[in-house]
């Protein structure tokens, strides 16, 4: 409890739990009985499976995070946590600022539409006004190298370029806290590079970065702190450097077979 | 606050005119098509039930355009509705969003494709001989109370169709049987008198009353249909919102 009031995000023993409904139906009369009921709850039998389990850190301001470990170790469940789209079963999440949620470049794209009609729906929901982006579009096709292809319908594009159009619109966004999910690692090495120099920019304006990635030197490169998830649980909160060689450490013991 | 209300107005608007604007992307025809549509439909019933069937009502043609535009309305709005969540998994698990604001953005853009239906198709009902009166001026206001419906019933159903994908079968049926229950291609006045109240409860039915009503002043809608109607509309209003809200914050995890 240093400084409470600088945080900008607080995790307090977060969990989350999601039931994962067994499908298979052994008997006849099961089916039966599943066709007859409409509650599903009655017949199926669900497992249930924490996603996070007695998650706490705390990001002070102007602090970057990463969060690091294997597949299906709750590092998505959180960040959509810590954006409020799911609720935690127990626990609380405070997050100080306006909050970005980069989860999936190029959010309700429509390949139909054009690349600036794509910008628009895409920076709206983003959080930018309409005349923000009107406003702001020469810049967002330029820093895509798309200025050429303002009109041309989404499908023309190859998806290379669509991704790039959509980091474009994602870093003209004004927030406080920014979450990434793997969202870097997109492009070509150029536009990567542009990217990387754009959100180091960010930060240096206080915006405080969360990402989630399996690219351990971007990621000992980029936050103070990491996050180090395994089963749900945290294995490690600390320094970005302690928590990589950690995360390495763990992968080459239990993927080495012993001699 | 005031900041985040204007933003998911925003959203609003831009997700609306996103709809609109797929709908009719990348055929020739585009719009036209939602003008040829109810004509073709209206060809066909008339075909089907004043020269098979031998129906006679007087004026048919206008009669039944206005109520064809009505259920077209009723049946492609909720029809989309129902499928708004479903199908943009998108914005319903990676953005912190009011949800409602998908399903009302895709009402809206079904509500902007009726009311050009009516500016365009309107004038043939002139020409079809029906005299213009003031009271025309309140077709609006019948269609701001199905939008309503619709909205309402889109807001129920998507949530539901979220949960158990069964409802959007099942509304496919309802439409069909709903299509015939609803004095679209024939009079009301065939009902016979002791399923007059039931038959009556149907929305639908007031709504095209009501819209034949105001345009084709036959006959004027009284008070208490109006009455009855929007309590209908309430009740399902009131019935879709919470249900929506209560399912929301496991919108996530159903989808």
């Amino acid at each position: 409890m240093s400084h409470p009031l600088k945080s900008t995000i607080v995790v307090e023993s977060v969990w989350k739990g999601f039931k994962i409904p067994h499908r298979k139906r052994a008997t006849i009369l099961d089916n039966l009985a599943a066709m007859l009921s409409i509650f599903e709850e009655m017949t199926f039998k669900y497992e249930e499976f924490w996603a996070t389990k007695e998650v706490s850190f705390r990001v002070e301001h102007g602090e970057s995070l990463g969060i690091i470990g294997p597949n299906g170790s709750g590092k998505s469940t959180l960040l959509k946590l810590i954006a409020g789209i799911m609720l935690p079963d127990r626990g609380s999440i405070k997050t100080d600022g306006s909050v970005a949620p980069i989860l999936e470049l190029g959010l309700g794209f429509h390949s139909e539409l054009t690349v600036r009609e794509n910008a628009l729906v895409y920076g709206v929901l983003l959080g930018l006004s309409r005349k923000e982006i009107n406003a702001r579009s020469d810049s967002i096709l330029e820093f895509a190298g798309l200025t050429r292809f303002r009109d041309a319908q989404l499908k023309n594009l190859s998806s290379g370029m669509q991704v790039r159009l959509a980091f474009a619109i994602a870093v003209q966004t004004d927030a406080d806290i920014f979450l990434l999910d793997e969202a870097l690692s997109v492009g070509d090495l150029e536009f990567q590079e542009k990217c990387i120099a754009r959100f180091r920019e960010l930060k240096k304006e206080g915006k405080t970065i969360v990402l989630v990635s399996h690219n351990t030197s971007l990621v000992r490169s980029f936050c103070e702190k990491t996050l180090y998830l395994r089963n749900g649980e945290v294995r490690m909160f600390g320094t970005s450097e302690e928590a990589t060689n950690l995360y390495v450490r763990d992968m080459r013991t239990s993927f080495i077979p012993a001699r | 606050m005031n900041k985040d209300l204007r933003q998911q107005f925003q959203i609003l608007i831009t997700l609306a005119e996103k709809d609109f604007k797929v709908r009719y992307r990348n055929s020739v025809l585009g719009f036209l098509w939602s003008l040829l549509n109810p004509l073709a439909y209206m060809l066909i019933i008339a075909l089907v039930f004043s020269l098979m069937l031998r129906l006679t009502v007087p004026n048919y043609a206008p009669w039944l355009l206005m109520g064809i535009l009505i259920w077209r309305f009723f049946q492609v709005g909720t029809s989309q509705g129902i499928l708004s969540l479903v199908t943009q998994p998108s914005l319903v698990t990676k953005i912190n969003l009011p949800r409602m604001l998908i399903v009302i953005s895709n009402n809206l853009a079904n509500l902007m494709g009726t009311a050009l239906e009516f500016v365009v198709l309107l004038p043939l009902l002139l020409f079809f001989g029906v005299p213009l009166t003031p009271y025309a001026i309140l077709l609006p206001l019948v269609l701001i109370c199905e939008f309503v419906l619709v909205l309402a019933l889109s807001l129920l159903l998507s949530a539901l169709n979220l949960r158990y994908r069964d409802f959007d079968q099942l509304w496919d049926i309802a439409l069909q049987l709903g299509f015939f229950l609803s004095p679209i291609a024939y009079d009301s006045s065939l009902i016979p008198v002791r399923f007059q109240f039931v038959y009556s409860l149907n929305p639908v039915t007031r709504m095209i009353g009501l819209a034949r009503g105001v345009f084709l002043l036959q006959p004027l809608p009284k008070l208490s249909d109006l009455i009855i109607l929007l309590s209908v509309i309430g009740v399902f209003l009131v019935l879709g919102v919470t249900v929506f809200l209560r399912l929301e914050k496991r919108f996530p995890e159903m989808i």
